[in-house]
């Protein structure tokens, strides 16, 4: 069975009075258990659309998506997904342990097990030792590691993260990359954007290429290695696609 | 989709009955509390109320000290309000009033100088019987317009009908009857004028007024002490002296008392005590 | 239910959090101090001074709070969408709309408790040093209005709930609120003043017409000022204080819920 189902779905944005914008044209993908799938493509391809229908945070024009075999309508299975937006933004004011209080409680966890489960995310993510401090002092870098620990914290069996590496440091990077592959270990299923190709190319079991809101190829990565550097696949999808636009 | 959108529609539909049902409970409920207030108000106050939103009160301390604040700059260099002036002191208490129909500032400095400074009594009387509407269960309002008919325009039937109004009132001094019965007897008036101003003193701080009445009553009771000389040389003599000067010359009285407005005493033609400061 | 109130609880801990709510605290402190000082300038009537004084600062503050910090509190989830942290969870948008308005609401309920016990101080120094006896003053009455200083507060909160459910950016959503408390505070006295005056200014029909939608379609506020009945002690009726808290539980849910329904079809791209 499929974990995350998109099934012919078109995403028109309206830009302006009766002009729009076609943001995602007819996508269909399938990403199984257990997987982690890197979802690759320029800028304003349609990645963070495709995500951010996930979760129901925007509605598609036709087609429909699903998690786990129900419409990403349905608030139930939000308690099995773990999300992670593009340059994410948290209130100002609270410091890292209310924000993962309140993400543990609204997924439904007992108070017990948010307190174990936030002092072990935040020695993984580094920033135990800054618990206390308010986000409105944290570095681009700390903020996407809280948002981080914020979609690990209620144990998901889907993880979305949306350019979990931009705004990163190289340490940070490989950071995250362990915990990409940790959470594989674990037997997650991951879906993440990103237009860094060595670190899909190092984590991913499958690639899938997403171009002027087509997805132009799916490749699987681990069971038929890359007879060519991945940079020269994309640039050619890329371009054969028609380039990017803008 | 359409499921999700029972509950809001079924909560909306109660909510606009029960809505709808309570404004116009609330809006009665208004009425009877604004006629409290009062309603009914002539321009600048309407303007005034309207602009003042929720801070009404707030607006009559500001127009109140403004009026205040100009008097008392006056004052201060010793200059005399002219009419246009006292109008407009007299327009911005009535406003100040509108704004807040309790606010006994206003009324008592209103009533006050425009009584006693101005000689616009009936302006005075207006405002204090807005105050006597509105704080209804303040004994002074009243007291304070019984003076004003008695004491400015000698009309004892309506001086005694405002004292008894106000000893009707909670608090009031058990004065108040008796001095009203005493008002129908026309040759008290100096004495009771004595007896309202003492009492009227007995409720003030603010030294202006303080100083107001105490020299009024100075006056008043050399006019008294005159009056009595008077009695008792018509006792004596069984006629009118024509002078005052006849008092000490027959040896009645020592010397003639003096007048804190400055003027002299004199014997009027219809045979009262008048000084040539006319008490202004 | 656990979601609506940790929405409601992390929006209020935000909101208090804020540094603006200190700014606020301290322009209510200075005026309760200018008002001591202020209240000895009146002769006789300084009780209802001070009452006025007292009672407008907890609502000017009040009313500060909920235009700088509970609009912002929307304002910051919608434009630099902090609401992805939220809605990607369990909660739906209803409860999330609701937790908000929750979370304003205690606010406003902290700021009011906090400043309206402040308040009595200059009410009770002024009581203290220059009480008139013939001035009426209840400490009953002067409570009651400063509950009603936040039961209008909840009201706006609901009003601010409600525009930022649809509209595209903080800003309209506060020009939309303090429009609607502006409006909402003067209706009753235009319908009153042209009640009042029909024989002696010419309003149109259309005028009148357009005052009495307005009169049914925004909150009466001012029916939740009771200042002027605190300054002077006067008496309220219970009928008065059921049927003014009810319409504003009434006005309230109507404002919520409609704001759910515009809420339930927003996109956040």
């Amino acid at each position: 069975m499929a974990i995350i189902s998109f099934n012919n779905i078109t995403k028109n944005y309206k830009t302006g009075f009766r002009k729009k914008k076609t943001a995602l044209r007819d996508f269909s993908l399938d990403i199984h258990e257990g997987e982690v799938f890197g979802f690759l493509g320029p800028n304003g391809a349609g990645k963070s659309t495709a995500i951010k229908l996930l979760l129901n945070l925007i509605f598609p024009t036709t087609g429909k998506a699903e998690i786990l075999g129900r419409r990403v309508a349905d608030r139930e299975i939000k308690k099995l997904i773990g999300y992670l937006p593009e340059n994410p933004y948290f209130y100002d004011y609270l410091n890292p342990i209310e924000l993962l209080s309140f993400a543990g409680k609204t997924s439904g966890m007992d108070s017990l097990k948010i307190r174990k489960k936030t002092e072990s995310l935040l020695n993984t993510v580094g920033l135990w030792s800054e618990r206390k401090r308010a986000i409105r002092s944290y570095s681009k870098g700390m903020v996407q590691r809280v948002g981080l620990a914020l979609a690990l914290i209620h144990d998901p069996k889907v993880v979305i993260l949306d350019e979990p590496m931009t705004g990163l440091d190289p340490i940070g990077r490989k950071q995250v990359i362990d915990l990409i592959l940790k959470l594989k270990s674990e037997g997650k299923t991951v879906f993440f954007s990103s237009h860094i190709l060595e670190d899909i190319e190092r984590v991913c079991d499958r690639i899938g290429i997403l171009v002027n809101g087509r997805l132009v190829r799916i490749m699987d990565i681990k069971s038929e290695s890359l007879t060519r550097p991945l940079e020269e696949i994309f640039i050619e999808e890329v371009e054969k696609a028609g380039g990017a636009r803008e | 989709m359409q499921r999700s959108l029972i509950i809001p529609i079924f909560a909306i539909s109660l909510a606009l009955i029960g809505s709808a049902f309570t404004i116009d409970k609330v809006s009665s409920e208004r009425t009877e509390l604004r006629q409290k207030e009062g309603v009914g108000l002539i321009m600048p106050s309407a303007v005034a109320q309207i602009i003042a939103l929720e801070f009404k009160g707030l607006f009559a301390d500001i127009v109140f000290s403004r009026a205040m604040t100009y008097y008392g700059g006056k004052l201060i260099r010793k200059e005399e309000p002219t009419d246009e002036e006292w109008n407009w002191i007299y327009r911005n208490m009535d406003v100040a009033t509108d704004l807040d129909h309790y606010f006994l500032d206003p009324y008592y400095f209103g009533a006050m100088n425009l009584a006693w400074g101005a000689n616009k009594v009936r302006e005075a009387n207006a405002l204090l019987e807005k105050a006597s509407q509105y704080r209804d269960w303040d004994w002074t309002i009243p007291f304070y317009l019984g003076f004003n008919h008695f004491y400015f325009f000698q009309d004892n039937e309506r001086a005694a009908f405002y004292l008894m109004k106000a000893a009707k009132r909670p608090g009031s001094i058990n004065l108040l009857p008796t001095l009203a019965a005493r008002l129908s007897y026309q040759g008290k008036k100096t004495e009771n004028a004595i007896i309202f101003l003492q009492e009227m003193l007995k409720k003030t701080e603010d030294k202006n007024v303080r100083w107001i009445y105490e020299r009024r009553l100075t006056a008043l009771k050399a006019i008294l002490f005159l009056e009595r000389a008077m009695a008792a040389y018509h006792e004596r003599f069984k006629k009118q002296p024509e002078k005052l000067d006849e008092l000490i010359a027959k040896g009645v009285i020592s010397e003639l008392p003096q007048d804190p407005y400055g003027g002299e005493f004199y014997i009027d033609k219809d045979g009262s005590i008048k000084t040539t400061s006319e008490m202004r | 239910m656990t979601a609506v109130w940790s929405v409601a609880l992390i929006t209020f801990k935000e909101g208090i959090k804020n540094r603006i709510i200190f700014g606020i605290f301290i322009i209510a402190l200075l005026l309760f101090a200018a008002t001591t000082i202020l209240t000895t300038l009146f002769m006789r009537d300084i009780v209802k001074v001070a009452v006025d004084l007292s009672l407008s600062t907890v609502s000017f503050a009040g009313l500060l709070t909920l235009l700088f910090i509970g609009v912002n509190l929307f304002g910051k989830d919608l434009d630099k969408r902090t609401i992805y942290m939220v809605i990607s969870r369990p909660v739906s948008r209803s409860q999330y709309l609701i937790g908000k308005f929750l979370g304003i609401v205690l606010l406003s309920f902290v700021v009011v408790a906090f400043l309206g016990i402040l308040s009595a101080i200059p009410v009770i120094l002024s009581k203290r040093f220059y009480y008139y006896p013939e001035a009426r003053f209840d400490w009953w009455i002067y409570f009651i209005a400063v509950i009603y200083i936040f039961i209008k507060l909840a009201i706006v909160s609901a009003i601010i709930t409600l525009f930022a459910s649809f509209t595209s950016n903080s800003f309209i959503a506060l020009v939309l609120s303090l429009v609607a408390y502006i409006i909402g505070q003067s209706t009753e006295s235009v319908r009153g003043l042209l009640a009042s005056q029909v024989e002696k200014i010419d309003v149109s029909p259309i005028l009148s017409y357009m005052v009495e939608i307005a009169y049914y379609v925004f909150p009466n506020i001012s029916a939740f000022d009771l200042k002027t009945q605190a300054a002077h002690g006067l008496s309220i009726n219970p009928s008065y204080i059921i049927w003014t808290a009810l319409y504003a539980i009434f006005y309230m849910t109507i404002a919520v819920v409609i704001g759910t329904l515009a809420f339930k079809r927003r996109e956040f791209p």
